[in-house]
């Protein structure tokens, strides 16, 4: 399970970031990069004005101000189509699910609340990965 | 007022109300006639929350319907002098308010329903004046709620609006229609500064209600209580601890449903909702 969610997946998380309309409306401030872990696995998004420009297996050099991580089996139940409850939205997870963390600056994710928030659920729009 | 097609029956006026020795403009709205269904809107929004239970003939042909705006909230404005003063609901102050326009509206042995802080205030509406009620409908009722309180929903380097409605836009089930949890996203981005978290302060911070509610005789007021399935801030289980508290209330976990039942998906819970005025005022 090392390389879930998979490449096949980010690639399609980022294109539908990309063609989001609501992204294009709100994304205009949303600059930074932010760490995804799951489980072993970590990647850093890098986004510019709302869109992803990347996202790399982040090395010494790239910077993430935060990040969300959790085990793989809770990503799972937040990816599934009909996720159950506690895990079918991030501020969910953050206040029931002690596995589901945000490291780093919380500052600076809640300054970008709306348009993260609208990034983390098109991650179950994009469908549940494969791996 | 001419009959204009397009106007909906509900009927908005402005109150003026004491409460607790300040003076306030309080925006009512109502329709309907028959027992007095006094509704509570949810913290950092406002009576708009209710619009469809207003507009409901099968509810307002047997109760005047009547929701109103906390100070502070929707159309009614704080008291003289609130720019030097921290807003901060307690179970107290927010006891009072129900209370002042309970009186000065007259209403006799109504029933009082509220959602989430509102949920969570029928409770203490009904353990103090259970013998002027006919029930109470708790939505999203708790006896005790902490962890919803933080410094991020009014803090100089957030957008606070945006904040407080993205904050509150997961505790709606994710099957509810999209439009309807957007609408009530938009009404929490519309509260004022600070707003959003002074009630959470009493939500979060203030509110114990779990000796309270044991004062409950449900032969002298009777309880309906509704939550739905993907309430994380109130979750079932914390509704069905106050169900346990109090013998002869009535309990449903609502399927599919999370914080919002009026505002998030009315065809859902709008059959809940007829059932539990039943138990209450039938």
């Amino acid at each position: 399970m090392a390389d879930y969610p998979g490449a096949a997946w980010l690639a399609r998380y980022r294109e539908r970031v990309n063609g989001d309309a609501e992204l294009k409306v709100i994304g205009d401030w949303f600059t930074t990069t932010f760490g995804l872990t799951f489980g072993d696995s970590r990647y850093a998004v890098r986004v510019e004005k709302g869109r992803i420009a990347e996202i790399v297996a982040p090395k010494l050099d790239v910077r993430t101000p935060f990040g969300f991580r959790a085990p793989v089996a809770v990503w799972r139940k937040f990816l599934e189509a009909n996720p159950p409850p506690l895990f079918h939205d991030f501020f969910a997870m953050l206040m029931r699910v002690p596995d589901f963390v945000l490291e780093g600056d919380s500052l600076i994710a809640m300054q970008n609340a709306r348009a993260l928030h609208r990034m983390m659920n098109i991650m179950r729009e994009t469908g549940a990965p494969n791996a | 007022m001419p009959e204009v097609a397009g106007f909906e029956p509900i009927t908005g006026r402005y109150l003026s109300v004491d409460i607790e020795g300040a003076a306030y403009r309080v925006h009512v709205e109502e329709a309907g006639s028959g027992v007095p269904l006094l509704c509570l809107h949810t913290a950092g929004a406002d009576s708009r929350q209710y619009r469809h239970v207003l507009n409901d003939a099968e509810i307002t042909d047997k109760f005047r319907v009547i929701a109103f705006d906390l100070p502070y909230h929707g159309r009614s404005t704080p008291a003289d002098g609130w720019w030097l003063k921290k807003y901060r609901l307690t179970t107290q102050s927010y006891l009072a308010m129900i209370r002042a326009v309970w009186l000065k509206l007259g209403l006799e042995r109504p029933v009082v329903m509220g959602c989430s802080m509102g949920g969570a205030i029928v409770l203490k509406v009904a353990a103090e004046y259970q013998d002027e009620l006919s029930g109470i409908v708790g939505l999203e009722s708790s006896a005790y709620a902490p962890g919803r309180y933080n410094e991020f929903l009014h803090h100089p380097a957030i957008h606070g609006s945006e904040l407080a409605a993205s904050y509150t836009y997961g505790l709606n089930a994710p099957s509810s229609p999209e439009q309807s949890r957007r609408e009530n996203w938009w009404y929490y981005s519309q509260g004022g500064p600070g707003v959003y978290q002074g009630d959470v302060h009493f939500y979060s911070n203030d509110w114990d209600g779990r000796d309270d509610i044991k004062r409950i005789d449900t032969n002298r007021c009777k309880v309906a209580l509704l939550t739905g399935e993907y309430d994380y801030s109130c979750t079932p289980e914390m509704s069905e601890a106050v169900a346990a508290a109090i013998p002869g209330s009535r309990l449903t976990i609502m399927k599919g449903m999370g914080h919002f039942p009026m505002v998030e998906n009315y065809p859902e819970f709008q059959p809940h909702l007829v059932r539990a005025l039943e138990h209450v005022a039938g």
